[in-house]
C-alpha cells in the first residue's frame, strides 16, 4: 500500500472528453433557438428599446428631462457610467491578468466574462456620450485636426483622459475578446452545416486553419495584448475616478480614489460575472465547466476587494475628520446622516458587510446564496457612485445653493434601458457565439480528470 | 549598415527635369502668369462631352437644391433715411420718469435702433441719486406687452377714436354727476386738464376722486391733525444716525423706497464717521428688518403699544413693553436728537400721530423730516373713495373715467366697486390694459406706456421732472390718457404743447423745438436739477482712503448730542388711549406689498414674477407666512422642496376668506401670519398677460375645474380693512384652519442659515471694528486670510512647527495667469454691510443679460437661470458648531442638525453671489473642450460656441454660480407662457449685444463683458486712457446703496482697488485657492456700540 498526494479538483468535473466539449459549446449555436432564451430576448429587448426611446427623447428635447438642477449637475449618468465601466473591468482582469499568471481556470470563464465587459463598456459610454448638453458636438472632445488651426481639447481636463482611456479599453478589450473567439469560429464553421450560417462563421474566423503556425502566433499574440490590457484594468478605472479627484469639492477631491475605484470595479465586475454566470451555467448546462471551484475562487477575489473598498471608505471617514477642514468634514457627516444618509447606509450594507459574509466556506460555495450576493454587491456598488457624486455635489461650500436630487422618469428609464441593451447583446452573444473558450478549455481537459487518475493506476 | 536609400523631394528630381534645375537655383518660385496660362494651345483642347455635360449639370442641380435648404434668410430693412442720433450698434440714453401711483424713479433709458432696451437711474439728476428698484427697472418690459389693448373698444368691440370721443362727449354733455378715479396725480399738466375738464362740464357735476393702491392716507391724516398738512413729508434717511421704524418697510416698498434705499446706503459705510443704528418693529421680518440691527418682532395689535410706550420712554423717560427693549431705543434716539428718525408703516393715524410726537419731541423736523418740501405723492383719500363706492352702489354716478388705476382689483372691496360699476350711467377705462375695472368699463381708450409718452410729474414740492417718450408707439392706435381728456374738454391742443404750456413762457412751445429751457429740461428729465449729488453721499475712494489713513483714534460712532430745540408739543393722549385699547386675537395677520410685485401692477411683468423674493426666494406665488414653530404646532410642512410641497390653511377674517398655502418664515412673529398683496390678478380671465396665470409643467396655462385659468397667488386685498376712515393693513383677530391639499412653492434657495461658514459670510459688531479698522487686511481678527501649516521653516526660526504658515495665496499648483499688474483686471468688490438684499442687480442683470425666465416648474426643479442671485441667510441659534455643541449640549451630527434651522428672531445677512472669475478657476481646468477660459484679463469667459454641456465646470465649481440651458427656452413649448423672448414683440427687449444662449450650453456672469467691451472701444476712438467710472456692470449701476462697485484692479487709483485693499475685504472661500476677482467686505452690525 502507499499512499498518494490528493489531486486538486479537476477544472472539468465529468469525464468530458475533447468531442463532449466541442459538442457541449456549440450545439445551442447549431440546434434550433430555445423558447425561454426567445422569451427572455424579447424582453431584454422591449427594455433596450425604450431605453432608446427615453435617449431619442433626451436629445431632441434638452437635458431637462433629467431631473438634474444648477447644484447637481451630474447624478443618474455619470453614476451610471461609472458603475458600468466597473462592471466592464472583470472581463479584462480574469482574461489579461489571470493569464499572466496562469490561472487556467479562467479558461472557463474568460470569453463570457469579456463579452460581458465590451458590451458593459458600451453601455458605460452610452452615459457621457448623452449627458452632454450637445451631442452632436461630441466629437469635439477628440483631438482632431481643424479648420480653426491652434484649437485642441482642453488636456488638463480629467473628463478628456476618460475620452482617451475609455476608448483605449474599448479597444484593446474588443481586439483580445475576438482573438480568443477566432479558433472556436473556425470550429464552428467546420461543423456547421447550414450554408448561410457556415458562411457567416468563416468570415467570423478569419480563415484559421488550426496549424501549428496558427497556434503559435496566436499564443503570442494573446500574450502581448495581455501584457497591454493589464495596465489598462488599472488606468481606466482610475482615470474615471479622477474626474471626481481632480476637483475642489469635498468627498470628490481624494488622493485614495484611483486604487480605491480600481477595487471597487473589480469587486463589482467579479460581481456581474458571477450573475451572468450562474444563470448560464444553469440554463445552458455548463456546470461541468463551470463549477464550485470558479465560483468560490471569484467569490475569494469578492472579499479581498470588497474588503479594500471598506478600508477605503473608513480612512475616508478618517482622513475626513483628521483633515480639520470644515467643509470636508461636513461633507463626510452629511453623506451618514444628511437627507441621502439612506443611500450611504445601502452602500455600507452591501459593499462592506455583506461580502465579508464570504469568510465562511460554506456560504461561498452555495450557488443560491453566491446569487444573492452578486446581486447585492452591485446594488452597493451602484450607491457607492451615487454617494460620492450625489450627496457631495449636492450640499458644498455655500449653503445657499444646497440641493435635493429626484430621478425623473427618463433618468430611470435610460437605466433600465442599459440593462435592457446589455442584456438584448449579452443574449446574442449566448446564443450566436462559443460561450466558453473552447479550444482553449481542451487544453486543460488532460491535467484535470479524476478519469485520469484512474486511468493511471490500472 | 550605412543608410542607402535615397529620397527625392518628387518626380522632378527623380528625372531632374531642366525646369527643376532652374527651379533649385532660384529662391523664390516662379509663378505662372495668367497670360501664359491662357495662351497655352492646349487649354481650348479640353472638351466636355454629352455626359459629362450631364454630370455638371445633375451636380449643379443638386448643389442648388441642397442650398435651396437652408434656413430662409430674412433680410433687415435699414433705415432709408437714417435719423441722425441713431447709428447702428451704439446705444443713445434718454431722461425719463417712472411713475405709476405706487413707485417714482428718475431714469434714463438705453434705446438701440430706437428700442428701449434698459432702464437705469438718472444719477445726475435724479431724486435720490436717481436709484431704483427692481420693479421700476424691470418696467421695460411691459412696454413690449402684447396684451396691452391696441385701440379704443366699446363693449369689447373695436371702434374709432371719432366714435369714442363723440359717444363720451355726448354722454358728458348730458351727465349730471361726473367722476374720475385715479391715483395720486402729481402731473401739474394733468391736474390742469382735469381742472379745464371739471370747468367744462361744471365743477359742481365734476369729481375727482384719487386713491393710492397702497394707503398711506393714515400719515396725511395724521399730519393734518399734527401740523396742518395733509401731506407726507420728505423723509432724510441720510442724516440719521439712528433710525427706528415702526413696521415700515422703507427699504422695500414703503413711500419712496428707492430714495429712502439710497439715503440709508449711505449710513451703512463703517468706514464714514459714523454708522447709523437701525431698530426695526415689525411682526413680519421685512426686507427692512432684515437689515435692523436689532430687531423686535411683535403682533400687530402690539405695534401702537410699542410707539406708545417708546413715546413714554423718549418723552418721560418711563415706557416699556415686553419684548421690545424700548428703553435701548429711546436713549439711543435721545442721545441724536435732530439725527434721528422714527417711521412707522402703520395706517393707523393715532399710531402716526404718536410717531409725529415722538419725533416732533426730538426736534427732528427741520432735519432729517421736511415738512415745507413735502411729497406730492400719496395724496389720495380712502374716504373719498369709499364715498365714491357707496355712490355709485347707489346709482348716483353718470359717467365715471378710470385713469390710471384698477380697484375693482386693489380696493379693499373690489367687489361692491365691480358691482357699483354696472350701475354706473356711461364708464370708460383710461387704462393700458382690459384689467378687472377697465374690462368692466363701456369704453375703453387705451393709455400709452410711459415710455412712449410725454407728462411732467412733481413729486416734491418745488420739483418738476420730465416723462419723454423714447420710442414711437408701439400700437398707434392708442392715445394717452391726457389726450383723451383734453379731446373730451374740447381742447384741440397737442398733449406735447399742453404739458409745455403749463410751465410758463421759458417752457412753452412757442420758439418750436429750439427752447434752450425746455430742451435742458428734457435733456436732464427735470426742471429743476438738482444739485449734484454730496460727495459725501456716496462713499468715494478718496473719502475712504482718507478714513483708511487715519489712526485709531478714540471712536466716535455717535458724536454727542447737538443741542437741539424740540418741535412742537403735539397732544397724543387721545391716541395713546386709542392705541393701548387695541386687543388681539389669537391670530393676528399683516398683509404687505412684496418688493419684487408691489401692489400688483406688476404681476404680469414674468421678470418681477421670477425674482424672488428677497426674504422668503419664493418666486411666482404669494403665501401665508408664519412662523416655522407655529407651523410644527398646526402639524404644517416646515421644510419644502422639490418633493415637499406646502402645507394649506384657510385664513378667515370676517366674511372674507381665502385659503394659500404656508411658507415657514423664520422672524415671523409667533401666532401672526402675512399674505402678500398683488397677486390673483386676473381671476375672471381678463387679458392682462401670461404671466398673471399658472403654467403647468409642459407649458400649458392651468385651468380650475370650471375650464378658468388659474391666476398667479390669490388676491389678498380683502383683507385690508379700515380704521379711523382709513384702509389699514393689519387684522387684530383672524381663524386660521389647516386645509385639505398640499401646494408646491417655488424657492431659489432652501437652505436658510449658513452653517457656521465663517470664510463664506464674515460679519462682525462695530465694536471689534472700531478696534481693528487701522489694521492691514488680512490681520484683522474677524478677517483673518486663511494661512496653512507647511513643512517648511518659512519663519526661519530654525524649527519646523505649527508657526510656518503660508497664506493660501503663495501655494500654487501651477503658474499663474498673468493678470496682476499687468493691463486691466476687472473686479467687483461687494460690501455686505451695505447690501441691502433688494434684488435691483438680479433684475438689472436679467434684462442687461437676457437670462431666461424659466417659470415656476423649473424653479420648483431648482433651475432657476439668474446669474446674479442674492443668498439670505438667517442666524441660527448659535454662530458655530463649537458654541452649538457646548452650549446645547449636542453631538456634531446633531449640532449641524440643529445649525440648520434660523433662530426665533434671526438676523439676516445677504450676500450677492455671482461669477467670482476667479483666477485660479476649477471650472476652467475641468473643461474637456477648453470652452471656459480665461481672458488676460482676469475674466473669466465663456464660449458658448465650444460648449459641448458635459456641466463639469458646474460641478466644480465651489461657488455654484453657472447656468446651464436644459431646454430651449427660446423655443420649446413648455417656455411658451413663460419666456418674453417667445412672445413676438416683448422678445424686442432682448440686448442686442449678449448672445441668446442655446439648449445645452452653460451660461453665467461675464462681468457684462459686452459693456466692457464697448468701453474699450469708446476709450480707443476717445484716444484716452480708461477712466474709473467710464463704465460698469450693470448690478452695480443698479445698486441703490452702492454696495457693488466694478473697476480695474490693476489701477491703484480706482475706488475697486482701494476697497479691494480694505481691511474688511475678503474673497469668499478664500481658503480653496482658487483667488477670485470679486472681493467681499465684512458686515459691521452696529450692536453694543451706541450704548456704550
Amino acid at each position: 500500500m502507499f499512499k498518494e498526494s490528493r489531486l486538486r479538483t479537476p477544472l472539468i468535473l465529468g469525464n468530458k472528453t475533447y468531442h463532449d466539449i466541442t459538442h457541449d459549446i456549440c450545439s445551442p449555436i447549431e440546434g434550433p433557438a430555445p423558447r425561454p432564451w426567445k422569451i427572455a430576448t424579447a424582453i431584454a429587448a422591449v427594455i433596450a428599446l425604450y431605453g432608446i426611446a427615453c435617449i431619442m427623447y433626451l436629445v431632441s428635447t434638452g437635458t431637462g428631462v433629467w431631473g438634474l438642477n444648477k447644484t447637481v449637475g451630474w447624478a443618474w449618468d455619470i453614476t451610471n457610467f461609472v458603475w458600468w465601466v466597473g462592471i466592464g473591468h472583470a472581463g479584462t482582469l480574469i482574461s489579461a491578468v489571470l493569464l499572466l499568471f496562469r490561472q487556467r481556470w479562467r479558461m472557463a470563464i474568460n470569453r463570457s466574462a469579456e463579452a460581458m465587459t465590451i458590451f458593459a463598456v458600451m453601455m458605460a459610454a452610452v452615459f457621457p456620450v448623452f449627458h452632454m448638453g450637445r451631442v452632436w458636438n461630441g466629437y469635439w472632445t477628440l483631438p482632431l485636426p481643424n479648420t480653426l488651426g491652434t484649437l485642441w481639447p482642453n488636456f488638463n481636463s480629467a473628463l478628456m483622459w476618460d475620452v482617451f482611456a475609455i476608448s483605449t479599453y474599448f479597444s484593446v478589450s474588443l481586439v483580445f475578446w475576438y482573438l480568443g473567439l477566432i479558433p472556436d469560429f473556425a470550429t464552428i464553421r467546420d461543423r456547421m452545416v447550414k450554408k448561410g450560417w457556415k458562411r457567416f462563421y468563416s468570415i467570423l474566423s478569419f480563415g484559421w486553419s488550426g496549424r501549428a503556425k496558427n497556434w503559435t502566433r496566436f499564443e503570442e499574440v494573446s500574450l502581448v495584448l495581455a501584457g497591454i490590457a493589464t495596465p489598462l484594468v488599472f488606468s481606466v478605472h482610475s482615470i474615471v475616478s479622477m474626474d471626481f479627484a481632480t476637483s475642489v469639492i469635498p468627498g470628490w477631491h481624494t488622493t485614495i480614489f484611483p486604487p480605491y475605484f480600481v477595487s471597487g470595479a473589480i469587486f463589482s465586475g467579479f460581481a456581474m460575472v458571477l450573475t451572468l454566470l450562474l444563470i448560464m451555467r444553469k440554463t445552458m448546462r455548463l456546470e461541468a465547466y463551470i463549477h464550485v471551484k470558479h465560483v468560490e475562487y471569484m467569490n475569494i477575489v469578492i472579499i479581498v476587494t470588497g474588503s479594500i473598498v471598506g478600508v477605503a471608505y473608513l480612512t475616508e471617514l478618517f482622513i475626513s475628520w483628521y483633515s480639520g477642514v470644515e467643509y470636508e468634514s461636513y461633507a463626510f457627516i452629511n453623506r451618514f446622516s444628511g437627507p441621502l444618509s439612506w443611500s450611504y447606509w445601502a452602500m455600507m450594507t452591501c459593499n462592506v458587510i455583506s461580502p465579508q459574509l464570504f469568510w465562511f466556506k460554506k456560504l461561498r460555495t452555495n450557488l443560491a446564496f453566491t446569487f444573492v450576493m452578486s446581486i447585492i454587491v452591485n446594488i452597493g456598488m451602484w450607491f457607492e457612485r451615487f454617494v460620492i457624486i450625489v450627496t457631495s455635489i449636492h450640499r458644498d461650500y455655500v449653503p445657499s445653493s444646497w440641493g435635493e436630487f429626484y430621478p425623473s422618469s427618463i433618468d430611470i428609464g435610460m437605466f433600465i434601458g442599459t440593462i435592457g441593451i446589455f442584456f438584448t447583446l449579452f443574449l446574442l452573444f449566448a446564443r450566436y457565439f462559443p460561450v466558453l473558450a473552447l479550444n482553449e478549455l481542451k487544453t486543460i481537459l488532460k491535467v484535470s480528470g479524476e478519469a485520469q487518475k484512474n486511468e493511471a493506476s490500472h | 549598415m550605412g543608410m542607402n536609400k535615397k529620397y527625392w523631394t518628387g518626380i522632378e528630381e527623380l528625372d531632374n527635369t531642366p525646369e527643376f534645375q532652374e527651379a533649385i537655383t532660384s529662391e523664390f518660385k516662379k509663378d505662372q502668369s495668367v497670360d501664359e496660362f491662357l495662351s497655352d494651345s492646349k487649354l481650348s483642347d479640353t472638351n466636355t462631352g454629352r455626359r459629362d455635360f450631364l454630370k455638371f449639370m445633375g451636380f449643379s442641380l443638386t448643389a442648388a437644391t441642397l442650398a435651396a435648404c437652408e434656413t430662409p434668410v430674412t433680410k433687415a430693412i435699414p433705415y432709408v433715411v437714417k435719423p441722425e442720433e441713431v447709428t447702428p450698434g451704439v446705444a443713445n440714453y434718454y431722461a425719463s420718469t417712472y411713475y405709476d401711483g405706487n413707485d417714482y424713479g428718475n431714469l434714463l433709458v438705453k434705446t438701440r435702433e430706437g428700442r428701449p432696451i434698459f432702464i437705469k437711474g438718472n444719477k445726475t439728476h435724479g431724486l435720490g441719486g436717481g436709484a431704483l428698484n427692481s420693479r421700476i427697472n424691470a418696467s421695460v418690459v411691459t412696454l413690449y406687452d402684447s396684451f396691452r389693448l391696441q385701440g379704443p373698444k366699446s363693449g369689447g368691440n373695436d371702434i374709432s377714436w371719432a366714435e369714442l370721443d363723440n359717444n363720451v362727449s355726448a354722454k358728458l354733455a348730458s351727465a349730471n354727476s361726473i367722476r374720475i378715479v385715479s391715483n395720486t396725480i402729481i402731473s401739474p399738466s394733468t391736474q390742469r386738464a382735469v381742472a379745464e375738464f371739471a370747468v367744462k362740464y361744471g365743477v359742481d357735476k365734476v369729481k375727482h376722486v384719487q386713491y393710492d393702491s397702497y394707503s398711506y392716507s393714515g400719515i396725511t391724516t395724521a399730519n393734518e391733525n399734527s401740523f396742518g398738512k395733509a401731506v407726507i413729508p420728505q423723509y432724510d434717511f441720510s442724516k440719521a444716525k439712528v433710525i427706528v421704524s415702526l413696521d415700515a418697510d422703507f427699504l422695500g416698498t414703503w413711500v419712496t423706497p428707492n430714495i429712502f434705499t439710497h439715503q440709508y446706503g449711505i449710513t451703512r459705510k463703517p468706514e464714514g464717521a459714523w454708522m447709523s443704528k437701525h431698530f426695526q418693529v415689525e411682526s413680519r421680518m421685512s426686507l427692512t428688518g432684515s437689515n435692523a440691527d436689532n430687531r423686535y418682532p411683535v403682533k400687530p395689535s402690539e405695534l401702537g403699544k410699542a410707539a406708545a410706550a417708546l413715546y413714554e420712554a423718549v418723552v418721560n423717560g418711563g415706557g416699556n413693553m415686553e419684548g421690545v427693549d424700548v428703553a435701548a431705543m429711546a436713549k439711543a434716539l435721545n442721545a441724536n436728537r435732530g439725527s434721528s428718525l422714527v417711521v412707522s408703516g402703520s395706517n393707523d393715524s393715532n399710531v402716526q400721530m404718536i410717531v409725529n410726537a415722538i419725533n416732533s419731541h426730538l426736534g427732528n423736523y427741520g432735519s432729517t423730516i421736511d415738512m415745507d418740501n413735502h411729497l406730492n405723492l400719496f395724496k389720495g383719500s380712502d374716504a373719498n373713495m369709499k364715498e365714491l363706492v357707496a355712490d355709485m352702489g347707489n346709482g348716483k354716478v353718470d359717467v365715471l373715467i378710470v385713469y390710471g388705476c384698477n380697484p375693482a382689483y386693489d380696493w379693499s372691496d373690489g367687489e361692491a366697486f365691480a358691482a357699483g360699476l354696472a350701475k354706473v350711467g356711461t364708464s370708460v377705462s383710461l387704462n393700458m390694459y382690459a384689467d378687472e375695472t377697465g374690462s368692466r368699463c363701456q369704453y375703453m381708450a387705451p393709455d400709452r406706456h410711459y415710455l412712449e409718452s410725454w407728462n411732467d410729474l412733481s413729486p416734491v414740492v418745488g420739483r418738476v421732472d420730465i416723462v419723454q417718450p423714447t420710442i414711437n408707439p408701439l400700437y398707434p392706435n392708442t392715445r394717452q390718457a391726457q389726450e383723451s381728456i383734453l379731446r373730451w374738454t374740447g381742447n384741440a391742443t397737442a398733449w406735447y404743447d399742453f404739458v409745455r404750456s403749463t410751465h410758463g413762457a421759458s417752457y412753452a412751445p412757442g420758439a418750436a423745438n429750439a427752447n434752450p429751457t425746455w430742451n435742458m429740461a428734457v435733456h436732464n428729465g427735470t426742471m429743476d436739477a438738482m444739485p449734484p449729488i454730496a460727495a459725501a453721499g456716496i462713499l468715494l475712494a478718496s473719502a475712504m482712503e482718507a478714513t483708511m489713513d487715519s489712526a485709531m483714534a478714540a471712536p466716535a460712532p455717535v458724536a454727542a448730542a447737538p443741542a437741539v430745540t424740540s418741535g412742537p408739543s403735539i397732544d397724543v393722549s387721545s391716541a395713546l388711549s386709542a392705541v393701548k385699547s387695541i386687543t388681539g386675537g389669537q391670530w393676528e395677520m399683516v398683509t404687505y406689498q412684496k418688493v419684487t410685485i408691489g401692489t400688483g401692477s406688476h404681476t404680469t411683468n414674468p421678470f418681477l414674477q421670477e425674482t424672488p423674493d428677497p426674504i422668503t426666494k419664493v418666486t411666482w406665488d404669494n403665501y401665508v407666512a408664519m412662523s416655522p414653530a407655529d407651523c410644527k404646532e398646526m402639524g404644517l410642512a416646515t421644510h419644502l422642496g422639490q418633493t415637499h410641497p406646502a402645507s394649506l390653511v384657510t385664513v378667515t377674517a370676517g366674511n372674507r376668506t381665502v385659503t394659500l398655502p404656508v411658507f415657514p418664515a423664520p422672524g415671523q412673529k409667533r401666532g401672526t401670519v402675512s399674505i402678500a398683496l398683488g397677486y390673483g390678478r386676473g381671476a375672471n380671465e381678463e387679458k392682462i398677460g401670461n404671466a398673471a396665470y399658472q403654467t403647468g409643467e409642459k407649458g400649458v396655462q392651468l385651468t380650475d375645474e370650471n375650464g378658468k385659468l388659474v391666476p398667479v397667488g390669490k388676491n389678498a386685498a380683502g383683507f385690508v380693512t379700515e380704521a379711523s376712515g382709513n384702509r389699514v393693513y393689519a387684522l387684530y383677530d383672524i381663524q386660521i384652519a389647516k386645509a385639505e391639499g398640499s401646494y408646491h412653492l417655488a424657492t431659489t434657495q432652501m437652505q436658510n442659515t449658513v452653517m457656521g461658514r465663517e470664510s463664506v459670510v464674515k460679519e462682525t459688531v462695530i465694536a471689534d471694528y472700531l478696534k481693528e479698522k487701522g489694521k492691514k487686511k488680512g490681520e484683522a481678527t474677524w478677517n483673518l486670510m486663511p494661512a496653512l501649516v507647511v513643512h517648511q521653516d518659512v519663519n526661519g526660526d530654525g524649527k519646523m512647527n505649527a508657526q510656518d504658515k503660508v497664506h493660501v495665496r503663495e501655494m500654487d499648483l501651477w503658474k499663474a495667469h498673468p493678470v496682476e499688474g499687468i493691463g486691466h483686471r476687472w473686479g467687483l468688490t461687494i460690501d455686505l454691510n451695505s447690501c441691502i438684499g433688494c434684488g435691483a442687480c438680479v433684475t438689472a442683470c436679467h434684462t442687461e443679460n437676457n437670462v431666461p425666465v424659466v417659470g415656476k416648474d423649473e424653479v420648483v426643479r431648482h433651475r432657476d437661470m439668474h446669474w446674479l442671485r442674492i443668498d439670505r441667510y438667517f442666524s441660527s441659534d448659535f454662530a458655530t458648531l463649537e458654541e452649538t455643541k457646548e452650549k446645547k449640549g449636542l453631538g456634531t451630527i446633531a449640532a449641524y442638525g440643529d445649525m440648520e434651522n434660523a433662530s426665533d428672531n434671526p438676523q439676516a445677512v445677504h450676500m450677492p453671489m455671482m461669477c467670482q472669475h476667479c483666477n485660479h478657476a476649477p471650472c476652467e481646468t475641468v473643461c474637456p473642450v477648453a470652452a471656459t477660459t480665461h481672458s488676460n484679463e482676469g475674466l473669466n469667459n465663456m464660449a458658448y460656441n465650444r460648449c459641448i454641456g458635459t456641466r463639469y465646470c458646474a460641478n466644480n465649481c465651489p461657488y455654484k454660480v453657472r447656468r446651464f440651458n436644459w431646454f430651449n427656452y427660446v423655443t420649446n413649448d413648455r417656455f411658451s407662457m413663460i419666456n418674453p423672448a417667445q412672445d413676438d414683440t416683448m422678445r424686442m427687449v432682448l440686448n442686442p449685444d449678449v448672445t441668446v444662449r442655446t439648449r445645452g450650453v452653460m451660461e453665467k456672469c461675464s462681468m457684462c463683458q459686452q459693456r466692457i467691451q464697448a468701453g474699450k472701444v469708446d476709450a480707443k476712438i476717445k484716444g484716452q486712457k480708461i477712466q474709473d467710472g467710464d463704465f460698469t456692470t450693470a448690478c452695480a449701476e443698479a445698486c441703490p446703496t452702492h454696495a457693488i462697485v466694478f473697476g480695474d484692479l490693476n489701477d491703484n487709483t480706482t475706488e475697486n482697488y482701494k476697497r479691494s485693499q480694505n481691511v474688511r475685504s475678503y474673497h469668499a472661500l478664500e481658503e480653496v485657492g482658487i483667488q477670485p476677482n470679486i472681493f467681499y467686505m465684512t458686515k459691521v452690525r452696529n450692536i453694543e456700540s451706541t450704548e456704550a
